[in-house]
């Protein structure tokens, strides 16, 4: 029953082909098996986001998908966010710059929600902000920089969009 | 926190699944897995076999066809929200949608998955019965199709046999009447305190179909009078409630009257946050 | 020279954090992100019983499972976490003979990985024979139904404390009022939850233990003193640490039992907590009653308030102290808060329970009793018809009188008290806010707003976290220049790698950015108390100003000597040393650590060799006030019993800041916390003694669209320590929850309603409106 499956898995565009056993989260395959620690576990129950990758460009839980459901899928942890260079994202620096991370645990599912965030709609007030980010637990900010960072990339400010 | 062991299987078609569930009764399938997965973390769900039917792509679709709204099994919670069609024929549906849980979920969960999981506070269960569609269930014989109003059985339970699964749902155009939704829940998605969809027929009467407050979703017909407290009272005793204090009936009446307010807001309006959760 | 020292170039700027290109990245390594090869992993078979006896345990089917490596139960590691001169009992890291609460650790399993873990967990057959649980505070008091340790009272803690005059005061007062004010458990759930990784270091033969921890070198004497190890056999290293909030100030049974199974194995051994063990078994926090009679006069002027306080405080004391005692014992002594109340008369009774035991969690008994005391005002304030603030200006203490020694005995500092409230009341619009109720009250809105002007010890001799009243900083100006100082500190998101590099850059004249902080490797660090207690700004800070500056006379003198000038003429700043008014007269301070340390002979006779020493600071107040305000504004769905938070207001006083940036993001998360606090945190027990909050399904935290925007505005009354700095870490959770539930109290004015319990929720308020 516990036989391991090989299975292929396409992180940040480079292919990783991995065994697993097919109750392996993909969460603990993308850190454990493959060495991406960037993805973070912070409930397994599907509630506090830290977990979050994008699979196909879009957020998703990493705790409730199987590894081996993820074959064919691109994922996108933190990691892949600078694609390679040195350099912090524009969203990456915003968080710098705004404070908007405390501990650092939540932040790799923040900054992966605000990029699909930013993709599917570029430039969302704060309220869409908010609702968007309402999926991702952070327990030392309060949100607020986070939110600024954001707005900052979205090319609002916050008084424009109150 | 980690599953129990299981067989995985990859289905490629529905006649695979219906066989394999024959095989493997105290399997599973597998769809969105929004609501199984955290389940199996738990270990409170440990099938044998799981069968992931993500592989079909035939129950991957949405199709209206001027009188029915035929929705595959696997359209995604998100992909309901952000489609054009159905937020202009069927927009109760479309805010209903964004309800659900929060982006990554409904990015992943699936129409029939949740109505195969059957929450008594979800709102899909509660839509489908609102709105008097039918759900498409496929086993052994084939696809038959059972009312939603049948469908459901009380908590967490439905009619599928363990060697039947859901392969779509097919909704009937609303005619004159209008819909309106409302829920109450503790957090931005969290699972229903009290929803409601509320049809108003605009000829003194009405259906409310409530969630969150019942072991199952019943559409219940309703006189809608200016003054309607009684009308929601007396439909409400038609109901197994969850808890029968004072406080919830008079939040689920609540939920009903903002339902019903709702159904009669057009455009943008009808959107709008504010529409639904904001106070009166 | 001087004139430098008071012109800082760091410190009270907005300085941009060291730690956030790692933590954004993902390179950061957190505890579960240690990983060697052929380590093992723990699952713990838990107890699903509040009060049990274990008539047997059955291991063999585990023993035998594919992928175990051991099966440990108390027999093996037969350790207790007993403080044995505070207590009368302890734990024993994995029960012994007896449960006493859901999910005590009862068996080890180490395995090849969690998954195997798990299934081997499963094949544990305990035999247990169910007890009555003790679930009661006030049944526990008096030993009903039962005790929850043979030999020991429930009563673990009982103190009684009266104001000279008391007696003859409270009933000469005008009017009188009494009310009960109840918390619920809550607890910290820190994004990160706990976890231990220990390994035996061949080489040496020593144990590294990696520890997610607020205190690694308390942790390490913990270790050793309950393994009866050398404590230079256990290096502790704390990588990057997802929040602590106090919870993980604690000596675990976990973290025993892992370093204890590391060193039986010979093998690297690692637990992670999962979620639900997390909420089970991280310490809990705020299980207060507060039975309180309160006496004032017709303008509201407070003259005595009386106060039972009790605490449950669980199946054990945590280890090494117990937060039942933290929460009641300290919170009798601030009850008056920011007023002038001349009386008090405490009561305090601490009982055991078949409960997870209490801990801290940021604020401790902060939370708690500034919601009673603002309530009390509140109270007050309704029952003779004035507006709370205006109750709150006739209590104010006033500047003029500190240091102020409150009815508790305890000494303020001086503080912003009354300026902060008149600050934060303009900062919301109070003077119209009165009447924008009114008229929306006419349209069947329900807003209110709250109040809480709070203190907050910091910097106290011990705490939590620190059983130590000092911090000490080794410092390094390297050879090349550069500075290295390492620290006992233990942050969990704090930014310390950027606020101590602040302090010390200004001192010792380098930029921020060549100033390399290190902190939680006990192998590097100087002996420290850790993160705790809101003690890592002034006292750790203190520290770094301390060792900067005796490292920056180090570097004058001998600047003094190689640049042929007097002392008070040198001047050290952007990385260079210069003759005051003759700029050309430099020296880098490179230079200056190449001659210290290669060209010694250049050295002045009497100077040590070297550019290293080490430095500590402990205040000279045993504790030291900050103060603030918060001032909150909701609404309040009366059919829905939704609370909506719309606006907030914090003006803080925490001295000199060292980062505002830093500062106000520890303010905003303090206030997301209290909205948690106010209206959705709970961790509910069922009459069986099961908890049923074991998910985050079920404990709710605050998500984004549960907080506000908020505003913030600093106030600065300096410390009279290293400076001037005061702690704040805790003070925006003790604040907020008071604020909050007195918004909904003003709210629900019409309605007669008095918020009395910590969380408040839509059910509760559904509840009020109906009665």
């Amino acid at each position: 029953m516990s036989t391991k499956m090989p299975v292929n898995l396409t992180i940040n565009g480079e292919t990783f082909n991995v065994e697993v056993e097919p109750r392996w989260l993909l969460s603990d395959v993308i850190r454990h098996q493959v060495g991406l620690i960037g993805t973070h576990v912070g409930c397994e129950q599907g509630v506090c986001g830290a977990c979050t990758v994008l699979i196909d460009g879009k957020p998703e839980r990493s705790c409730l998908i199987f590894a081996v459901q993820a074959q064919g899928h691109q994922i996108t942890t933190v990691e892949g966010l600078t694609q390679n260079k040195p350099d912090l994202t524009p969203l990456q620096q915003a968080f710098q710059n705004h404070h908007a991370l405390q501990c650092g645990y939540c932040t790799p599912g923040m900054l992966l929600t605000a990029t699909a965030l930013l993709e599917t709609e570029p430039h969302p007030n704060e309220h869409r902000i908010r609702e968007a980010l309402s999926g991702n637990v952070c327990r030392c900010t309060g949100y607020q920089f986070i939110v600024d960072a954001i707005l900052e990339v979205a090319g609002d400010s916050k008084e424009a969009s109150r | 926190m980690k599953p129990a062991t299981f067989e995985y299987r990859k289905a490629t078609t529905v006649a695979d699944v219906v066989q394999w569930l024959k095989d493997a009764p105290d399997g599973k399938v597998i769809a969105g897995g929004q609501s199984l997965v955290p389940l199996m973390n738990f270990r409170l769900a440990r099938p044998s076999v799981l069968i992931d039917i993500n592989g079909i792509r035939a129950l991957h679709h949405v199709e209206y066809d001027g009188s029915t709204l035929d929705l595959g099994a696997l359209i995604h919670h998100q992909e309901i929200a952000d489609h054009p069609e159905i937020q202009k024929k069927f927009p109760v549906l479309t805010v209903a949608a964004r309800h659900i849980g929060h982006w990554a979920i409904r990015n992943r969960g699936t129409l029939g998955g949740s109505l195969a999981h059957a929450d008594p506070a979800s709102e899909w269960p509660a839509a489908m019965v609102a709105l008097q569609a039918e759900i498409d269930v496929q086993g052994s014989p084939g696809v038959h199709r059972v009312p939603a109003s049948e469908f459901f059985l009380g908590y967490y339970t439905t009619v599928l046999e363990p060697d039947e699964m859901i392969v779509g749902a097919r909704v009937p155009a609303t005619g004159a009447s209008r819909i309106g939704f409302a829920e109450v829940a503790r957090r931005t998605g969290d699972f229903a305190l009290a929803g409601a969809f509320v049809e108003d027929c605009l000829d003194g009467t009405g259906f409310v179909t409530w969630f969150g407050v019942s072991d199952k979703p019943q559409r219940i017909a309703v006189a809608l009078p200016p003054a309607r407290e009684t009308s929601w009272r007396e439909a409400l005793e038609q109901l197994t409630l969850n808890d029968v204090a004072e406080d919830k009936i008079a939040l689920a009446i609540e939920i009903a009257e903002r339902a019903l307010k709702h159904s009669a807001l057009v455009g943008a309006a009808y959107f709008g946050a504010h529409a639904i959760r904001g106070r009166d | 020279m001087t004139e430098q020292a008071m012109r800082p170039q760091f410190m009270g700027a907005r300085v941009k954090r060291v730690e956030d290109p790692r933590l954004l990245t993902g390179q950061a390594r957190f505890l579960d992100d240690i990983d060697v090869p052929g380590m093992l992993e723990v699952a713990f078979v838990r107890s699903p019983y509040p009060a049990a006896r274990i008539m047997g345990i059955d291991t063999k089917a585990a023993k035998a499972a594919p992928g175990v490596r051991a099966v440990i139960a108390f027999e093996d590691c037969p350790v207790v976490l007993w403080q044995k001169d505070a207590y009368e009992v302890g734990q024993p890291v994995l029960a012994h003979g007896e449960v006493r609460y859901v999910g005590e650790p009862v068996v080890a399993i180490v395995a090849e990985n969690r998954y195997v873990a798990e299934d081997a967990a499963e094949l544990v057959t305990v035999h247990y024979e169910p007890l009555e649980p003790v679930l009661d505070m006030y049944r526990s008091i008096a030993e009903n139904p039962r005790r929850v340790h043979e030999n020991a009272s429930n009563v673990f803690f009982y103190k009684k404390y009266t104001t000279k005059g008391f007696d003859e005061a409270f009933p000469a007062a005008a009017h009188h009022l009494q009310e009960t004010f109840r918390t619920t458990r809550q607890t910290a759930v820190t994004l990160e939850p706990r976890g231990t990784a220990a390994m035996p270091d061949p080489a040496s033969g020593r144990m590294t233990v990696y520890a997610s921890t607020q205190s690694p070198h308390r942790i390490r004497g913990d270790l050793a003193e309950l393994l009866g190890w050398p404590e230079n056999q256990i290096r502790v290293i704390v990588p990057e640490v997802g929040g602590g909030f106090g919870m993980k100030a604690n000596t675990y049974p976990e973290d025993v039992v892992v370093v204890w199974a590391a060193h039986q194995l010979r093998k690297p051994v690692k637990w992670v907590s999962d979620r639900t063990e997390s909420l089970l078994t991280d310490v809990h926090a705020r299980d207060d009653i507060h039975e309180v009679e309160v006496a004032f006069e017709d303008d509201g002027r407070i003259i005595a308030i009386k106060d039972h306080l009790m605490a449950d405080g669980g199946a054990y004391p945590a280890y090494p102290f117990s937060g039942a005692v933290g929460e009641t014992s300290l919170a009798s002594r601030v009850l008056p808060g920011p007023y002038q109340i001349p009386y008090i008369e405490t009561e305090i009774h601490c009982t055991y329970s078949n409960k997870t035991p209490l801990g801290a969690y940021r604020g401790v008994w902060g939370p708690i009793a500034s919601f009673v005391q603002e309530g009390i005002v509140d109270r007050v304030a309704r029952a003779v018809g004035r507006d709370p603030a205006e109750v709150r200006r006739i209590n104010m203490i006033r500047p003029d009188q500190f240091p102020f020694r409150n009815a508790a005995g305890m000494v303020y500092d001086p503080g912003s008290y009354g300026e902060s409230m008149e600050e934060a009341l303009g900062l919301i619009g109070y003077d119209t806010f009165r009447t924008r109720q009114t008229e929306l009250r006419k349209e069947g809105i329900y807003r209110g707003i709250g109040i809480s002007v709070f203190v907050e010890p910091t910097a106290m001799a011990s705490s939590e976290a620190g059983s130590v009243g000092y911090e000490s900083v080794f410092i390094r100006v390297e050879p090349t220049g550069k500075v290295t100082a390492a620290f006992g500190l233990g942050p969990t998101g704090q930014g310390h790698e950027t606020t101590m590099a602040q302090l010390i850059a200004d001192q010792v004249g380098v930029n921020v950015e060549d100033v390399v902080i290190l902190h939680g490797d006990t192998d590097s660090a100087p002996f420290g108390g850790g993160t705790g207690g809101s003690r890592s700004g002034p006292i750790g800070g203190g520290a770094a100003l301390v060792a900067g500056r005796e490292m920056r006379q180090r570097l004058v003198k001998l600047a003094a000597h190689l640049l042929e000038a007097a002392e008070e003429d040198i001047e050290l700043g952007n990385g260079q040393a210069w003759v005051a008014g003759v700029p050309d007269r430099a020296m880098t301070i490179q230079q200056l650590a190449e001659i210290a340390y290669t060209h010694v002979k250049r050295i002045p006779a009497g100077m040590p060799i070297g550019l290293e020493l080490v430095a500590r600071y402990q205040p000279e107040r045993s504790v030291s006030f900050s103060n603030g305000t918060h001032v909150a504004e909701v609404d309040v769905d009366i059919r829905t019993g939704m609370v909506q938070v719309l606006n907030y207001v914090v003006v803080n006083d925490c001295g000199r800041l060292i980062n505002p940036l830093i500062v106000e993001g520890q303010i905003y998360g303090g206030v997301a916390q209290g909205i948690g606090s106010a209206f959705l945190e709970s961790l509910r027990y069922d009459e069986d003694g099961q908890l049923t909050t074991t998910s985050l399904m079920d404990y709710l935290l605050p998500e984004a669209t549960d907080v506000p925007r908020m505003m913030t505005k600093h106030l600065v009354t300096p410390s009279a320590g290293e400076g001037g700095i005061k702690g704040m870490g805790e003070g925006s959770l003790i604040g907020a929850p008071a604020a909050l539930v007195n918004a909904v109290s003003d709210a629900l004015e019409p309605f007669g309603v008095m918020v009395n319990r910590l969380p408040v929720t839509a059910e509760d308020i559904r509840q009020w409106i109906l009665a």
